[in-house]
């Protein structure tokens, strides 16, 4: 093979490489953007089906839990806090998803809130004053039916499934 | 991690690959090292995703902790014995066999100090009373610190940058950007009087062209500039500009002498930019930013998406810091800011580093799962 054969065929690799540089941005842009246009809000595309999707896919359609406020120094009686996937740490200070500041019974890291393929549990973690369901001290994670009333400081949560 | 951002493992993927790919070119055994280093920055990446899957909030509890840590760490290289000074700055940490750059770690322990003391002093900080500024001096001291201690302008740019950055994020109140950047014009300005290396550089960046002979500190004798302090800058321009627009194509690069001695020193590490820019020319190089860009685009956009204080400050930071680091190597390399040695993210040779990034990447996408789950499931 001559020189001038192998410089063309190098040029046309170097030239492949850019154009497939170049194809991997566009790629990435077009589909980002169009994520930019559903307003930050809509649903991401992706090739994974989310746990969501998955368990509405699923014959047995899970109904979503809610935490109704009973009573508390902190927050609103009557106020509906939805669980979800994600599991929901409650406690005093703002680091948690459901902050019980003025709650003087509340420790820093108190309690979660978790949903599982089975239902709503609730683990207690490692608060100073404990976490009630019905009345009774809950120590190791705990599966919660409806109307179960949960305590933790001095905050009433009634389970609504 | 079903709800991370399905963006950023891609574009890390690439920058990786053409990391390794340009090292391999320049000395193959430092590719097998770098290589090395991948498993290893993946390993904690895997490690980092797994044991935070579930909530990565909780390290917000032990903020002080981290910020003492990333003190300890950017004290290390100045401590006797362990120590290290490399090209003039003392950056580098040697326990046995192993070398390491702490710097590089300290950078991503600051941001998760920093994300979780500012969620919680924000409000304070905005009402913008005089004493609410002790930190913010404490901390343009420290950064001044460890500038005079390792002699490394780029350090302390880097740490004192990510904490202005995140400041305005916390606050919104783009004055406190302002007032940090003149106090740090100010250190610098007094840091230059004094010490001798950033004066060097300096000079190296103005003027690295001489016509007379000048005092060279290196061999102590006359000689040009560009033949002595400027050597190195002067030969990656020369190997930008032989890039051209198209390149010389991958492999066909000129980097060794006719006798096979290297031209620039340091090739693989800080002047990675100038390699890649001469062997894929104008256009290549273009895409290489262009990634850099769509990374902190999404870096950005996770910051935006995110619930909570902590989540919004820690994906900014993360961003910030990677996009500054980005831009000082590049700015410095093209000779728009004065040149600091530090790495190139993903891209340049350099275990620390290619570790540090796995990890800030495996932040970002945990917080990035966490806020589209949320989306998504509301």
């Amino acid at each position: 093979m001559s020189g001038i054969e192998v410089d063309e065929a190098l040029l046309i690799l170097k030239i492949a490489f850019i154009v497939l540089l170049y194809l991997f941005i566009w790629r990435i842009v077009r589909s980002a953007s169009r994520d930019f246009r559903t307003g930050g809000g809509g649903a991401q595309e992706s090739m994974i089906i989310s746990p969501g999707q998955a368990a509405s896919l699923g014959p047995s359609k899970q109904k979503r839990a809610r935490l109704v406020v009973l009573e508390s120094p902190a927050l609103a009686p009557g106020e509906e806090i939805p669980v979800d996937a994600a599991p929901v740490s409650i406690g005093r200070g703002g680091q948690n998803d459901i902050p019980l500041d003025g709650d003087e019974f509340s420790s820093a890291r108190h309690a979660r809130f978790e949903t599982r393929r089975d239902g709503l549990w609730v683990e207690d973690t490692g608060s100073t004053n404990g976490t009630f369901v019905n009345g009774a001290r809950v120590t190791t994670p705990r599966r919660l039916g409806r109307g179960d009333v949960v305590r933790v400081g001095q905050t009433d949560f009634r389970v609504d499934l | 991690m079903p709800y991370a951002d399905p963006y950023l493992l891609p574009l890390a993927a690439l920058l990786t690959a053409i990391g390794v790919t340009t090292i391999y070119r320049l000395e193959p055994d430092d590719a097998f090292r770098q290589s090395l280093w991948v498993v290893i920055g993946v390993a904690f990446f895997a490690v980092a995703l797994v044991v935070y899957r579930h909530d990565y909030r909780r390290v917000e509890t032990y903020k002080y902790l981290f910020g003492l840590g990333s003190l300890v760490l950017l004290a290390l290289p100045a401590l006797p014995g362990i120590g290290q000074t490399v090209n003039g700055a003392r950056l580098w940490v040697k326990v046995g066999p192993l070398q390491f750059q702490p710097g590089e770690l300290a950078k991503i322990l600051l941001i998760v100090f920093l994300a979780g003391y500012l969620r919680d002093k924000r409000e304070v900080l905005a009402q913008g009373r005089l004493k609410d500024f002790g930190p913010l001096l404490l901390i343009w001291g420290a950064a001044m610190l460890v500038l005079l201690q390792t002699n490394d302008l780029g350090s302390a740019l880097l740490q004192f940058g990510i904490f202005l950055a995140m400041l305005y994020v916390a606050t919104g109140r783009a004055s406190f950007a302002a007032a940090g950047l003149v106090l740090f014009l100010f250190g610098a300005a007094a840091v230059y009087q004094v010490v001798d290396h950033v004066q060097q550089r300096v000079t190296i960046w103005l003027q690295p062209w001489t016509e007379e002979p000048v005092f060279c500190a290196q061999t102590g004798a006359q000689a040009l500039r560009q033949d002595c302090g400027s050597f190195q800058l002067v030969k990656s321009l020369y190997s930008i500009g032989n890039g051209g627009f198209g390149g010389t194509g991958l492999g066909q690069g000129t980097f060794t002498t006719t006798a096979g001695d290297p031209i620039i020193p340091f090739l693989n590490t800080d002047f990675i930019y100038s390699a890649i820019a001469q062997e894929l020319g104008l256009v290549g190089a273009a895409a290489l930013l262009l990634v850099y860009m769509l990374f902190i685009a999404r870096g950005m956009r996770i910051a935006i998406r995110a619930d909570d204080g902590f989540s919004k400050l820690l994906a900014a930071g993360l961003t910030f810091g990677f996009a500054l680091q980005t831009f000082i190597i590049v700015g410095g390399v093209l000779r728009v800011i004065p040149l600091t040695g530090i790495t190139l993210p993903f891209v340049s040779y350099g275990g620390s580093s290619v570790v540090a990034n796995f990890v800030l990447l495996a932040g970002l996408l945990l917080v990035s799962n966490r806020a589209n789950a949320q989306h998504t499931l509301r």
